[in-house]
């Protein structure tokens, strides 16, 4: 009751009129989000001619005719999508696989060298690993791995950010009970980590895989400079050529084209908001 | 038992395994040949006959303005989205988790607050390209509201690109920044809020004697990752004007110059590892630099750290009491 009394020390006017402000201020951030996220999707509905008329918030009808005018130029959207879902998902397995593989040993076993490995992830994590892409690139195009989608997926078996996610997930769970029982069971060490520990990180696993999913969904850079023939552009690759003299006057097939490439992310992200946000904080709190 | 203990921690070394060869053949063999690459003239023409150069490249890049431009754009472009975004984000998480305030739909706000990051950076670029178009809807709609008499050129305006990439990269990381400091604060004791509410502590004091001490570990981490990210800045500023950091290369950051070399007609693969190595070793030596020392400061003690915070803020109190 002491801490009630004291704390309203501010007047409840004073009160009020900050709550006002806050309130205002998060709608003119979320203005400031979706606004330009809705034009996006509104002028992907409305024909080229409307679009050069003037602003509509309002979205039209010539969705499909859009989609088939980008069709038309040049530009295959659907093989863009699916190269990009099997880059992503080829990707993610991965990714996800080794991270929690390696943060189990970290986790559970006690070995010569393993501090100096937890610190090294650490580093790893901290270091501009893009940097050193031009050294990678020539020693993929040595090895005829350029143009090739393995130079893409192969690298995120080391992920030190998934390694570090999924220690974190590791040690929040507590184990040790689980684990020895199985090996009483007579369970292999592999076998208890495959058929015990990573079911029950699922839901560890899930938010980080769709991290690791976006982010490779995403990635410009690296595709950008690896790969080089034309149908084996991924999307954000076409979104770049898009920009190109051919779809110069057509608005409406550009937006069709770029709404595309995010519908996927809003749609997983209407489904997984939760796991997303309590995600992100995983990998940054209790460092 | 102990034998057997031992055999089994064999296989925290077999279950590395895979993550150590992935690293030592996708991320240190790259790093090494792209060091070793700074020092020759390759190109992707001439891979067999490339010679040694010594320091040639790291010299010609420091006599031509144009690296020091891509290192002061980086560094600009990084530092001016980066300040608001923490301040708003401290702000937000400030408000958000004030008892007092009681802000309603908190997870909502900051769940679509975080949205943006989310979105492909190539889209983003291309959709910022299109509403600032000459013929684009933010022209005709100042036209129309006559705002403007004539539409603008805003993407050869150099303030203009600038601003724009600054905005769409804090609009990109505002949200995630939140949440990782509104986590940061809901793992502050609540007692400690508690036993200064008793004191007569008002919000702000608060934030600032509790909040913001206790949270130096997590801000560092935002510091640090938001700076690697940084330096490394290509999509916005490649994707949103002409590919090559224009108008006047006011928005050519690190990347893109490392880019350009890369993909000039000949090639210039050496050249191009030449600004990579400087800008890593930048990256490097200032993050691992920033991240080591002010978090060795911090480990020593929690505990005692807590009641440091505290007692200042006590004795402030009695003595803000002892003068009413």
């Amino acid at each position: 009751m002491m801490i009630r009394t004291s704390a309203k020390s501010p007047s409840k006017l004073g009160l009020h009129l900050s709550r006002g402000f806050i309130y205002a201020l998060i709608i003119f951030l979320l203005l400031m989000t979706f606004v330009p996220i809705w034009m996006l999707m509104v002028n992907a509905t409305r024909s080229t001619t409307e679009i050069q008329q003037g602003i509509s918030f309002w979205p039209s009808t010539h969705l499909i005719e859009n989609y088939r005018i980008l069709g038309s130029k040049g530009i295959n959207i659907f093989k863009g999508f699916s190269n990009s879902m099997f880059v992503s998902v080829t990707t993610t397995l991965i990714t996800v696989y080794f991270s929690f593989l390696t943060a189990y040993a970290l986790v559970v076993y006690e070995f010569k060298g393993k501090k100096f490995f937890n610190n090294f992830i650490i580093v790893l994590v901290l270091i501009p690993t893009q940097l050193s892409i031009i050294g990678f690139y020539q020693y993929m195009s040595k090895l005829g791995l350029t143009d090739n989608y393995a130079s893409l997926i192969l690298p995120t078996i080391a992920n030190a950010g998934g390694v570090f996610f999924a220690k974190q997930y590791f040690e929040s769970m507590l184990i040790q009970d689980l684990i020895d029982a199985a090996r009483i069971d007579g369970a292999s060490e592999i076998g208890i980590f495959h058929k015990i520990m990573m079911p029950l990180a699922i839901p560890g696993a899930a938010t980080f895989g769709i991290f690791a999913f976006v982010f490779a969904w995403n990635n410009f850079f690296n595709a950008f400079i690896l790969i080089s023939s034309f149908d084996k552009y991924t999307l954000p690759m076409l979104v770049q050529t898009l920009r190109g003299d051919v779809y110069r006057t057509e608005y409406g097939a550009i937006y069709v084209g770029l709404a595309i490439t995010i519908v996927p992310i809003l749609i997983v992200y209407a489904l997984f908001s939760r796991y997303i946000v309590s995600g992100i904080a995983m990998g940054a709190v209790r460092e | 038992m102990r034998l057997l203990k031992i055999r089994r921690n064999t296989y925290g070394y077999f279950f590395i395994t895979p993550f150590i060869i992935g690293f030592l053949v996708f991320g240190l063999y790259p790093l090494y040949n792209t060091f070793a690459l700074s020092f020759t003239n390759t190109t992707l023409m001439n891979a067999s006959s490339a010679e040694y150069i010594g320091l040639d490249n790291f010299k010609r890049l420091f006599a031509d303005d144009f690296f020091m431009k891509g290192v002061t754009n980086t560094w600009l472009l990084w530092i001016l989205n980066f300040t608001p975004q923490i301040g708003i984000a401290l702000l937000l998480s400030a408000w958000f988790t004030n008892a007092r305030l009681k802000i309603k739909g908190v997870g909502l706000w900051r769940a679509l607050f975080y949205l943006p990051n989310l979105l492909m950076p190539a889209t983003i670029a291309a959709l910022f390209f299109s509403l600032f178009q000459f013929y684009g809807p933010v022209n005709q709609a100042i036209v129309q509201l006559g705002i403007v008499d004539e539409a603008v050129h805003f993407l050869q305006k150099v303030s203009v690109a600038r601003i724009l990439v600054i905005f769409i990269q804090w609009w990109m990381w505002y949200g995630q920044t939140t949440i990782i400091i509104m986590a940061g604060i809901a793992a502050i004791p609540v007692h400690l809020y508690e036993a200064a509410m008793v004191d007569g502590a008002t919000g702000p004091q608060m934030f600032r004697r509790i909040t913001l001490p206790l949270l130096k570990p997590i801000l560092i981490y935002v510091f640090v990752t938001s700076l690697v990210g940084g330096m490394q800045m290509f999509d916005i500023p490649f994707l949103l004007t002409d590919q090559r950091g224009g108008p006047s290369s006011s928005i050519m950051t690190n990347n893109i110059l490392m880019y350009m070399k890369f993909s000039s007609s000949k090639g210039h693969i050496g050249a191009a590892s030449s600004v990579g190595v400087l800008v890593f070793i930048m990256t490097t030596v200032v993050a691992l630099g920033i991240f080591f020392v002010m978090r060795d400061r911090n480990i020593p003690s929690e505990r005692k750290k807590k009641e440091k915070t505290l007692r200042p803020l006590r004795t402030q109190m009695a003595e803000l009491k002892a003068q009413e």
